[in-house]
């Protein structure tokens, strides 16, 4: 740690310019010489599939060019960047940040400004605009909406959600429409088939597992993660609306999980779901393919044997229906070279064309232009896909600001207390909000800050 | 007939500038220029790895300063190290720490002076059993981690299978809060008692053989022989490998981070994992300087007195 402070602090004056630098509006002259374009993403189905992908099509257009997509465990994937962008030196073109994570990175001048290149090159209008905005606008944009004021940092590349997985076999074909429904039904199923748990779902205290149940069941209760405008936490997260989702989540959904399920991410949820372990589940769709793999599945032989088992629906609605929005966009390293930023700019402008969508779509991808996302090619590749599509206007996402690493450490440490029965339901919302809020208030704070 | 060289002196320095040069090396290249062409590259490298960057945490220690927001370091003075010693997380981790500290290592100690001690008495495979000992010792702490963490997994772990087995019911190691520090204590002993157990041996094997002879002449018990010549005789050595162990595992990190990612909640939380959140998630270098250094005192002072206790043990 030493050495990366001293490297970091040593690196001189380029951190006191606090924006973003901008990217050209028109793409330089492309090298002709092998060229390497780096990506870092954490070590997921997805990152392999675009390797693949991008190797396979991108060849194409630009023989002399190699895609590189860097994995790290998914508890250092924002360290794994903030790190190097720290040190004003990376050893990636092409960060893929997660929606959070462009206000720090903006607000530290790490990845560029693409507002004048998406104009230039970029159709716009395809995209759902929260998509749009979600996956690159800073500041945040509004829930459902986007500010075509604001700049834009980045493009999507990878759209995503939670399903609810249900066994079809166990529960009928019909999934439950509400929460309430859901939960009542999953109580039944563990009751009719021991040694089966009604639900499963993340629970870990590691990345924002635990946090992105709470804040999913916060959505459906009609509960607020905050107030935007006046940047309040403390009494909106705790009022009545969140109150009830964390009773919700700890005292009625908690007990129809698994023993021992409180550390449980996404691995571990499609491993219970594939065992043929719950009854219930809930699960990022970009990682969902796993469960189709009759190799990893005791649930049947063929996909179509587990697919007569499983099914794959929109989560349930209760007070609201919002879901969680997933999925992450791609940016421009500021510490790249010129030649590798003209690069991942190409890149960016070719994947975001409608025919490279959906050949994506097709190879696992989950898309976010509007065309790509009604194709054939999208929804027939997964039957979770049309749960996506039928999703995104349902979509709500979490605080885009440069304390997101701190706030969301302070909710998922919480939730996961709750749910471990370490802290009561109602002081862990309260904790989550008091300090969620002394974060936010922290700015003008001399010294200490982080504890 | 030429005078004898002498081979001491009272100013081995002066005396080794003024050795003349090896035949075929340069009269320029003297042994003491020698001397230092030899160590600079690792004194550099440790200047520079180690001395500067602890100076310059120390420097940052005192400021509000950034590694990602980057701009100039402002003076905050002790602002850093007050908010620390004042904040009530710090103290929690703190407890958590020294409950995981003297846990681990009396437990450590108890196991791997009784391993060495049972190992000591046999003559024959000794030093089988010895490599066998030491064999936990010898993996990474992030494999061991890994295993144990299938290991101690509820739903699909051999230790919950064997108890089953047993008729008990199935005991969620890391999730829960009374269960995952006691685990964590039991990964790190089951790695690190081989430690304290090779430097036990070492002092065990080292204890005269006339002691005991003398002992057996005059009838000596078993336990009165224990108690009064091997004992007394390891102790010193048992002391430095306890002290050594209680560093170490004063700065645990690794297994948390793999077992319990600090959970439940924060419960296994220990201070070198919160220093790691205060510098790698806010990026709040100053603070976690100034955090970094008040471990680095407070394991130097406590080192100090305890080596004050060894002396006098060794006096006494």
């Amino acid at each position: 740690m030493l050495v990366v402070t001293s490297m970091a602090a040593c690196g001189g004056d380029e951190g006191t310019n606090a924006s973003a630098p901008k990217a050209p509006a028109t793409i330089p002259e492309l090298t002709k010489d092998p060229l390497t374009l780096s990506f870092i993403w954490f070590d997921w189905p997805p990152a392999h599939a675009l390797e693949t992908f991008a190797n396979a099509e991108y060849t194409k257009e630009r023989p002399n060019v190699t895609i590189k997509v860097n994995t790290v465990p998914n508890a250092n994937w924002h360290d794994a960047m903030f790190t190097q962008f720290a040190a004003h030196k990376t050893d990636f073109d092409i960060p893929i940040l997660d929606s959070q994570h462009i206000g720090e990175a903006v607000t530290n001048g790490n990845i560029l400004d693409i507002t004048d290149f998406v104009k230039q090159n970029i159709e716009v209008d395809a995209y759902n605009p929260y998509l749009l905005a979600a996956y690159g606008q800073f500041p945040q944009a509004e829930t459902g909406k986007r500010d075509e004021n604001a700049s834009l940092y980045g493009l999507p590349l990878l759209g995503d959600t939670w399903t609810m997985i249900y066994r079809k076999d166990l529960i009928g074909d019909t999934p439950p429409q509400t929460w309430d429904e859901m939960i009542s039904v999953a109580e039944k199923c563990q009751t009719d088939n021991p040694g089966v748990s009604g639900l499963a779902f993340h629970q870990a205290n590691g990345s924002d597992a635990a946090a992105v149940t709470y804040n999913t069941v916060n959505g459906v209760y009609g509960g607020n993660l905050w107030d935007a405008k006046s940047r309040k936490i403390e009494g909106v997260l705790n009022d009545a609306a969140g109150q009830e989702a964390m009773d919700v989540l700890v005292n009625k959904m908690k007990p129809l999980t698994a023993k021992g399920s409180g550390n449980w991410f996404i691995d571990e949820v499609n491993a219970a779901v594939a065992q043929g372990k719950a009854c219930i589940a809930f699960n990022w769709i970009a990682a969902s393919g796993a469960l189709l793999d009759p190799k990893e599945s005791t649930l049947g032989t063929t996909k179509e044997e587990i697919l007569s088992k499983l099914g794959f629906a929109t989560l349930p609605s209760q007070k609201t229906n919002l879901v969680p929005l997933g999925g992450m966009g791609m940016h421009v390293s500021a510490y790249s070279s010129e030649e590798k930023q003209a690069e991942a700019l190409n890149f960016m402008k070719w994947f975001e064309q409608a025919d490279i969508q959906k050949k994506w779509a097709a190879a696992g991808g989950v898309p976010a232009r509007t065309d790509a996302l009604e194709s054939p090619e999208f929804l027939n590749a997964g039957p979770f896909n049309k749960v996506y599509a039928d999703s995104v206007s349902r979509m709500r996402d979490m605080w885009n600001v440069p304390e997101y690493a701190r706030l969301i450490d302070i909710e998922n440490t919480n939730v996961n207390a709750a749910l471990n029965g370490a802290k009561s339901p109602q002081d862990a919302l309260n904790d989550i909000a008091k300090e969620q809020q002394a974060v936010l208030d922290s700015s003008s704070q001399k010294g200490g800050g982080g504890l | 007939m030429s005078d004898p060289v002498s081979l001491t002196t009272d100013h081995p320095g002066q005396a080794a500038s003024a050795t003349p040069p090896a035949p075929g090396r340069s009269r320029h290249l003297s042994d003491r220029w020698l001397a230092v062409a030899f160590i600079s590259p690792a004194l550099l490298l440790l200047l520079a790895m180690s001395v500067f960057p602890l100076l310059w945490a120390l420097y940052l220690s005192f400021t509000d300063y950034s590694a990602t927001r980057g701009g100039p370091a402002h003076f905050v003075w002790f602002g850093n190290y007050t908010a620390i010693l004042a904040s009530e997380q710090v103290h929690l981790r703190a407890l958590t720490t020294l409950i995981y500290v003297v846990g681990a290592v009396t437990l450590q100690t108890v196991l791997g002076f009784t391993i060495a001690y049972l190992i000591s008495r046999r003559t024959r495979g000794r030093g089988l059993l010895t490599t066998l000992f030491l064999i936990p010792m010898m993996l990474s702490p992030v494999v061991v981690g890994l295993f144990w963490r299938f290991m101690l997994d509820a739903q699909f772990g051999v230790i919950n299978s064997m108890l089953g087995s047993l008729g008990l019911g199935q005991v969620e190691w890391l999730t829960r809060q009374q269960t995952a520090l006691f685990s964590l204590i039991v990964v790190d002993t089951w790695q690190w008692t081989p430690f304290i157990m090779l430097i036990a041996l070492a002092g065990l094997t080292a204890v005269p053989k006339y002691l005991y002879e003398a002992a057996s002449i005059d009838r000596a018990s078993e336990w009165f022989r224990f108690r009064t010549i091997t004992l007394p005789l390891v102790w010193p050595l048992l002391l430095i490998a306890v002290l050594f162990r209680a560093i170490e595992a004063f700065r645990l990190f690794d297994l948390v981070y793999i077992l319990t990612s600090g959970g439940p909640g924060v419960s296994t939380e220990t201070l070198s994992f919160h220093v790691y959140k205060v510098a790698f998630l806010g990026f709040n270098t100053g603070t976690a300087s100034a955090y970094g250094i008040l471990m680095v005192l407070i394991v130097i002072i406590l080192t100090q007195l305890y080596l004050r206790y060894l002396n006098k043990l060794k006096e006494d």
